[in-house]
């Protein structure tokens, strides 16, 4: 998608369109929302980044809050600058997942899943139980400079967007092929020289990196964090985003997230029910649409979008 | 031939090469999986500029030995040399990029990516620009009659491209010593005669050593110059193709229950 020409032109546009949106629409609420849309785009972006490598990353949300988290401390318990806080987060993210990485990454398919699974909830555990940083009740008070703040939904959606154009990039660049190649086949990728650990590691980083900075963001956005916002249920969220949108294409996450993140505002007043919302559209768009909407959208348009290293299943 | 691969100095006459350099010496090779030994006792030379046949019945050790020399078992017993460099232990990774690089009996490509890229990602560690990479990409596709498909997807190709292409990828990496795990298997007439032809080719303008896996005899007995026979994990016979197909044990053991 992003290497034909108009294809980047129309997502750059789409971008500048929600950064103008968050500018000039007067209503806090629908700012929020297109807020709330990245957010959740760079989180199933994220999700999607380490399915290149063909695992299902449940540690996402783990990263995700390690960024807010990093943020939420930085900001209320050492009064760290705006800028110093926000360059931590990824950095604090990256490092966490370079040993979860290091660690986890000898294993595979479901025993990857359950162990990233198992690191979120023992994150989300320590934060609850660690008085320090607020237990079960969370961080409160983590306010962008007073400088920022008639811009700073734009400016939240601006560094979002720019991370989901680096993440885009990445793909397509050589090491977004090597990721590829272990998803497809990683005794091949050993066998030509290359150190298929290290490169998934570095994979689990970078896609670490750019939530952990998601989740800084989202800390400033929202002012409060609690343990209770960093459950496995968020990686299990950008799931659906992903796999509505189709995991074949790097715009699948973002159309996912549009469609869910806007659709679940209708639902949000269910409660439980809302839960099954989303669960039935995994299922659904698993058994309806395996390749999503996007993996349709490109299939009717005739290969538009083939070269986008869309998976022809 | 481009330039590129002219840095390998061309040799004559391997047939005649009695004693060359030794490229790959296995010393009293071991594997056992729990109980079941797989290899024992296994000690072979291989030459600079060979093409070495390892063959074998079913469940002979053939394939217990490719993966125990490139590094993807560790060896239960013995020792393995490779260009003068003890390799016993090391890892898939580490013998890789001494120069040793081997195909795969099955699924040995990229299958959901295009035949450049599964070319292209063989080159990643051994080229740093895309030019390079994209040259030697070009080069081995041709070399291996891949030209016309490097935009298929891998998975699509007709299967005699496919171990074309699986050998492409080890070949991008220019290795010292080429390991082809059956090569062959499930290749017609022209197919076979063209990929014998690639191999000869391999071996004498780019200077690479091929250790050749194979079932099917009449290919191995013309290409190799030497052969080892493997039977029950057990070195049961080693030399010339003539020399091998003429020996009593290898007939009684291997050739004789040929359909």
């Amino acid at each position: 998608m992003l290497n034909g020409k108009a294809g980047l032109a129309l997502c750059i546009l789409a971008g500048l369109g929600a950064i103008a949106f968050t500018l000039f629409v007067d209503s806090p609420y629908y700012v929020q929302v297109v807020v709330w849309i990245f957010t959740n785009a760079l989180l199933a972006a994220s999700l999607r980044f380490v399915l290149l490598i063909g695992e299902l990353n449940i540690a996402t949300a783990a990263f995700f809050g390690i960024g807010a988290y990093t943020v939420g401390i930085a900001t209320t318990i050492y009064d760290w600058p705006f800028l110093v806080a926000i360059v931590a987060a990824p950095l604090v993210a990256a490092a966490v997942s370079a040993l979860f990485g290091w660690i986890t990454l000898k294993t595979k398919g479901p025993y990857f899943l359950l162990i990233s699974f198992a690191f979120t909830e023992v994150v989300r555990l320590v934060y609850s139980k660690s008085n320090a940083i607020g237990g079960n009740s969370g961080l409160v008070g983590i306010f962008p400079p007073m400088a920022l703040d008639p811009w700073f939904p734009a400016l939240v959606v601006t560094i979002m967007g720019a991370t989901l154009l680096v993440l885009f990039w990445i793909e397509k660049t050589n090491l977004g092929r090597l990721f590829k190649a272990i998803e497809n086949n990683e005794d091949i990728v050993r066998s030509v020289g290359l150190n298929v650990t290290w490169l998934k590691v570095l994979c689990v980083i970078i896609a670490s990196a750019a939530v952990g900075l998601g989740g800084g963001l989202h800390a400033y956005a929202n002012s409060v964090i609690t343990p209770g916002d960093f459950t496995f249920f968020v990686a299990v969220l950008a799931l659906a985003y992903v796999k509505i949108g189709g995991e074949g294409h790097a715009l699948g996450p973002i159309v996912g997230a549009v469609l869910l993140t806007v659709a679940g505002q209708w639902v949000a007043g269910l409660g439980m029910q809302e839960n099954i919302f989303y669960g039935a559209i995994i299922i659904g768009a698993i058994l309806l649409m395996p390749q999503g909407l996007v993996g349709i959208a490109s299939r009717l348009a005739g290969g538009m979008f083939r070269q986008g290293g869309e998976k022809t299943r | 031939m481009t330039s590129d691969i002219q840095t390998h100095e061309p040799h004559e006459d391997y047939a005649l090469r009695e004693r060359g350099d030794v490229i790959l010496r296995a010393e009293k090779l071991e594997r056992r999986f729990g109980g079941l030994v797989a290899v024992a006792d296994f000690s072979f030379e291989m030459y600079k500029g060979e093409i070495l046949g390892l063959i074998g019945p079913n469940g002979a050790g053939k394939s217990t030995t490719f993966n125990v020399v490139s590094g993807f078992y560790k060896p239960s017993g013995g020792r393995l040399w490779f260009c003068g460099e003890e390799i016993t232990g090391k890892s898939a990774l580490q013998i890789s990029r001494m120069g040793l690089v081997r195909t795969f009996q099955h699924e040995s490509l990229l299958a959901e990516m295009s035949v450049e890229d599964n070319i292209l990602v063989a080159t990643a560690h051994h080229l740093r620009s895309h030019a390079d990479r994209m040259a030697r990409v070009r080069e081995t596709a041709e070399l291996t009659g891949l030209s016309g498909y490097l935009h298929e997807k891998a998975g699509n190709l007709p299967h005699g491209r496919q171990r074309m292409l699986s050998i492409a990828i080890a070949l991008a990496t220019r290795p010292t010593l080429l390991c082809l795990d059956e090569p062959l298997t499930g290749l017609q007439g022209q197919e076979v005669k063209t990929a014998l032809d690639l191999f000869e080719m391999i071996r004498s303008e780019l200077g690479i050593s091929i250790l050749l896996v194979e079932h099917n005899m009449r290919a191995v007995m013309r290409i190799c110059d030497r052969i080892l026979v493997l039977n029950y994990g057990r070195l049961l016979a080693e030399g010339k193709p003539e020399e091998v197909s003429r020996n009593e044990a290898v007939i009684e053991a291997y050739l004789g229950k040929q359909k």
